[in-house]
């Protein structure tokens, strides 16, 4: 994909500034989607973390108002609004039994509305923002490269290490390939899949934090369009929708594939339309790798 | 000497909705003998062995006591912890998986901050499996469950059930859709974990085999407890015909 690219527009995809305006908004779909992995993983699916951007990223910049702009105080406050909308998925698919597909489709719905209605058509603006060292820590350049980058990385290391090496990672794996062993061999499936939810809202806390750093606005609807290329993300990166398998390394690539395709497609010269017609031939034809793949691994 | 019961269940209960599972049970185990539990299908063995390790509550008003004490919040993960293992009917494994992590389900050696110790855990599993006889050199502690066959899976749940120092080992008809050597295999593991000074329940549709292992027969019958007694000089035949008896008398 990338040959094809630098081979139509060899000056845009040679030009370091291509790369940097990648990694501008890479760490926000990795950081999302490596969520979203831990989620799947455990056989689970969440499709309310658009909303629960937008509504922690509203928290943090209403508490930035009412604190005097204490950003510390806000992404607290943030953190615990998106922690506590995962425990509400989890409370509706684990204790209630929900199916995490439906379930997370109306929290969505749900939050998005209730956003709207706490924002009324505001878009927040924080000027006081551009000097401060905070900025210049979390979303500054060093040199081409952007901080969010280095943040966004150094979550996946944590989170992969977690992941793969573990206890909770481990019982990740468990819940979503055969619950019913987890729990006779003392696994806490519920629990586990509770903090999977959970993950995913302090994970959007931190992704809204950083896009309102990085614009120093803050907008109701930020978590449109962030759907569907998180979830290509993962599953481009070869996490299959079935549970119990997973991989950090491969979401991570698939993060960097998605918002290749986003911002390559606009830089080749063609219309933004045709960034779904990308996501779609990636997708389908990462499908077919990974079978190759899994074929060859399994003989 | 005044043998005390490891483990003592004081009027167990169990209903599935309108389905009266288990009525009344009162059961003692003691330490370092075998209990073969019999009965027909539906009777409530399974339900019973779930209930012992954990993974089934029991109805309120039963009481589960442990070496004397009354347990109070009675879960798989504390029932392990206490020397309770069990390998379950349908293996409990978890496919995609490789072998050690199975073997360390639920379990898993950690450090201080959770992280798993990987190498220690898959020493231990290499270790385990040349003692419990794989002879297949196939398999690293690293492949995953998947790959194994029926014998092979049970082999890992075996392994898990002896890997941590447990003084009761439950196994719930470990030995359906295996070879006859590995049968034989089975029977012989029961033995010696009875010689480690461990106590065994040991399901078994096949009557011979119940009665071979057993020093004690526990029956059961459509939920109710209707034999517990020691083997003694009863023969085979003896037993498997008080097993036709007592399912034919059910059916009055």
């Amino acid at each position: 994909m990338m040959s094809v690219f630098i081979y139509f527009a060899p000056s845009v995809f040679l030009n370091i500034g291509m790369f940097t305006a990648v990694f501008l908004s890479l760490p926000l779909y990795m950081i999302m989607g490596l969520a979203l992995v831990f989620v799947t993983v455990s056989g689970e699916i969440d499709l309310s973390f658009p909303s629960i951007l937008a509504l922690t990223g509203l928290i943090f910049s209403l508490t930035l108002k009412a604190t005097d702009f204490n950003f510390w105080l806000a992404f607290l406050a943030s953190l615990i609004t998106g922690g506590a909308c995962g425990l509400f998925n989890g409370f509706l698919v684990t204790k209630l039994g929900f199916s995490s597909l439906i379930t997370t489709l109306g929290v969505n719905f749900m939050f998005a509305g209730i956003t709207q209605v706490l924002n009324q058509g505001q878009v927040r603006q924080f000027p006081e923002f551009d000097e401060s060292p905070i900025r210049a820590a979390v979303v500054g350049r060093w040199g081409p490269i952007p901080a969010q980058l280095l943040w966004g990385l150094a979550i996946a290391l944590i989170l992969g290490l977690i992941f793969n090496r573990h206890r909770f990672g481990i019982h990740v794996h468990i819940a979503g390939d055969n619950p019913e062993a987890g729990r006779a061999m003392g696994v806490n499936v519920s629990r586990v899949k509770v903090y999977c939810f959970v993950l995913v809202g302090i994970c959007c806390s931190i992704t809204s934090t950083i896009s309102i750093l990085i614009n120093s606005t803050y907008y109701s609807t930020m978590g449109e369009g962030y759907l569907l290329p998180v979830l290509a993300a993962v599953f481009v990166g070869g996490t299959p929708v079935t549970g119990g398998k997973g991989t950090i390394a491969g979401l991570v690539i698939g993060a960097t594939t998605v918002v290749f395709i986003n911002t390559g497609v606009i830089a080749v010269g063609l219309d933004g339309y045709f960034t779904g017609l990308g996501f779609g031939l990636v997708i389908i034809l990462s499908l077919l790798g990974h079978r190759a793949l899994s074929g060859r691994l399994s003989r | 000497m005044e043998r005390k019961p490891l483990i003592e269940l004081v009027g167990v209960e169990k209903t599935f909705g309108r389905v009266q599972a288990l009525t009344n049970i009162n059961l003692k185990l003691y330490e370092g003998e075998i209990v073969s539990l019999v009965g027909d299908n539906g009777a409530g063995k399974t339900t019973l062995t779930k209930i012992i390790s954990g993974t089934e509550k029991a109805d309120p008003g039963a009481k589960i006591i442990l070496r004397g004490e009354e347990q109070k919040n009675w879960g798989a993960a504390k029932a392990r912890k206490l020397g309770i293992e069990t390998v379950h009917q349908n293996r409990a494994l978890s496919e995609q998986q490789s072998i050690y992590a199975n073997v360390f389900m639920g379990r898993e050696l950690t450090n201080r901050f959770g992280f798993v110790k990987r190498k220690e855990q898959i020493a231990q599993t290499e270790a385990l499996m040349r003692k419990i006889g794989y002879t297949s050199k196939v398999w690293t502690p690293n492949s995953p469950v998947l790959k194994l066959s029926g014998g092979e899976r049970q082999g890992v749940a075996i392994s898990r059930a002896i890997l941590f120092d447990s003084s009761l080992v439950m196994l719930d008809e470990p030995t359906t859709a295996m070879a006859l050597s590995e049968q034989a295999e089975v029977i012989e593991f029961i033995h010696d974990l009875k010689k480690q000074g461990r106590s065994v329940i040991f399901i078994s549709h096949n009557p011979w085999d119940a009665h071979a292992v057993a020093d004690r027969f526990v029956i059961l019958d459509r939920g109710r407890l209707v034999f517990d007694g020691p083997k003694g000089n009863m023969k085979a035949d003896e037993f498997i015909n008080m097993l036709r008896d007592i399912a034919r008398e059910g059916t009055i």
